[in-house]
């Protein structure tokens, strides 16, 4: 599988799109901080997490004896220029233009 | 506060090391901004960008190991709002795996609940970085020329 599908597999889980999320409101949590979100065991929020480290999305960190989730949203940033720019410019441009437009016309 | 910015370019680490450090280069995927440094450990380094007459940023070299390893401390400049918060630490680091080299941007030494300006940016820089070094050109989305020059979209 290709980068691009790691990342598209990933985040077609809502539970894994929840582990993004708490950790965009904060950074650097542990395993049993994320997992008190969650109705499901220590196991099955593990695997998530290894999912979302596979594809980039999260990486761990060792502090002490504690390891450390951080959410790496590059490689969203990267699947946004490839395919969420490109469709979405367009519409933005026109719609630029025909503001533009309309206000000269006043 | 820290963060944590990972991601795989293919290139070697001395072309990787150049398009951090080379002023030229980083202008055109860094928001157009230009890095000036002699790139010794304690020196200093100042950004700046050719529609702006005050810098951008500027820091101190903390430690410099090309091609592998760059450790600043950084200074935001450009508005009053993050002018206040002072300076945090960017942390650099290359690691080759295979054809392709591993870039870990670690910042850090940021107050808790900084100001998302500080670092919200790294994606936008990092992405293209990788599209410049992989294919020569620069990234065309519209965030990314939003501050671009004539100069830097050469």
């Amino acid at each position: 599988m290709n980068d691009d599908a790691l990342v598209f597999k990933a985040l077609a889980d809502p539970t894994r799109r929840l582990l993004l999320d708490r950790l965009f409101e904060r950074d650097g949590r542990t395993l049993t901080e994320l997992e008190s979100a969650f109705e499901m065991t220590r196991f099955g929020v593990m695997k998530h997490l290894r999912l979302l480290e596979d594809a980039g999305l999260v990486v761990a960190r060792k502090s002490g004896r504690v390891k450390l989730h951080y959410l790496n949203p590059v490689p969203i940033r990267l699947i946004h220029d490839r395919w969420i720019d490109k469709y979405t410019e367009p519409h933005v441009s026109a719609l630029a233009e025909l503001k533009k437009e309309l206000e000269n016309e006043r | 506060m820290k963060k944590v910015f990972e991601i795989y370019i293919k290139t070697t680490p001395e072309r990787l090391w150049e398009a951090i450090t080379n002023g030229e280069m980083r202008s055109k995927y860094n928001f157009g901004a230009r890095i000036k440094s002699d790139w010794k450990a304690g020196g200093r380094y100042e950004q700046s960008h050719p529609s702006s007459h005050t810098l951008l940023g500027e820091g101190q070299n903390l430690e410099v190991d090309p091609p592998r390893r760059l450790v600043q401390t950084m200074v935001a400049l450009w508005d009053d709002d993050v002018k206040k918060e002072g300076a945090s630490r960017i942390t650099w680091e290359i690691e080759p795996v295979g054809d392709s080299c591993h870039l870990t941007v670690t910042h850090d030494q940021l107050r808790e609940g900084a100001n998302e300006q500080l670092y919200g940016g790294w994606p936008m820089i990092l992405s293209g970085l990788k599209t410049l070094l992989e294919t020569g050109e620069l990234l065309t989305t519209p965030g990314s020329l939003m501050y671009a020059t004539p100069s830097s979209r050469r």
